[in-house]
């Protein structure tokens, strides 16, 4: 297997693809994708991560991802015992998926539904439909869909 | 399985540098161990010291994924050191 990590662009593009569908906006649905994703990275995949319906707003700025249903008001709990763990919090591993070189796509459909303007979304997302993912998807050896 | 060569206690490697990543948890010592990588030259050695668990399997993992060769592991206690030569 060749080691894409240090490889340039054109032969980024050979790469084998891995691309995620993000679907829920929780913390654990946050936290998942960067932690495959980042990996993947780093094994020298490339990685495309589309965010649509409620997982949308885990593209916005400042976000601060809750638990699950009624286990949301243990969030605070569950944030101080990672950083116990030594694991990176949400925006820390956004921050570490963009230097590797994942990106992020918002769905323009989940966009107009939630009321999310182009200004609010992280910098470095792109704004995209689904045939545009699917032309992304229908190549890649791995889709994951969580949600 | 893993394809290591030698045990590291076998062998004296020579090691151009070393990457500290316990007390980090999965993914973050293959997230550090392919940046650190970034930084070195083909053949050199990197030595990765880890205490997580999940690494007796992720660094050979990802070796074997990328290409690179797992020359050596060697445990003591919870830590656990690999030594990494790159292509």
């Amino acid at each position: 297997m060749r080691d894409t990590t240090r490889l340039g662009k054109e032969e980024m593009d050979m790469a084998e693809k891995f691309c995620m569908v993000v679907s829920e906006g929780s913390l654990d649905k946050a936290l998942m994708p960067l932690i495959m994703g980042n990996t993947a990275a780093a094994m020298g995949m490339e990685v495309h991560v589309f965010y649509t319906f409620f997982g949308l707003k885990l593209l916005k700025k400042g976000v601060k991802p809750k638990l699950p249903g009624m286990m949301s008001i243990f969030t605070g709990m569950m944030v101080k015992k990672m950083k116990k763990l030594n694991i990176q919090d949400y925006h820390t591993m956004m921050k570490e998926a963009r230097e590797l070189g994942v990106k992020f796509y918002a769905c323009s459909t989940s966009m107009a539904m939630m009321g999310v303007k182009e200004t609010d979304l992280v910098e470095g997302t792109k704004i995209l439909g689904a045939s545009a993912f699917l032309n992304m998807a229908a190549d890649a050896k791995m889709t994951l869909f969580i949600g | 399985m893993h394809g290591y060569d030698i045990t590291a206690g076998e062998m004296l490697l020579d090691k151009n540098a070393t990457l500290d990543a316990k007390g980090l948890m999965c993914p973050m010592p293959i997230v550090q161990l392919a940046k650190k990588v970034r930084e070195m030259k083909s053949g050199q050695v990197l030595e990765l010291l880890t205490d997580d668990v999940g690494a007796k399997e992720d660094v050979p993992a990802w070796c074997s994924r990328t290409g690179n060769a797992l020359v050596g592991m060697e445990e003591e206690g919870k830590l656990i050191r690999f030594y990494i030569r790159l292509k």
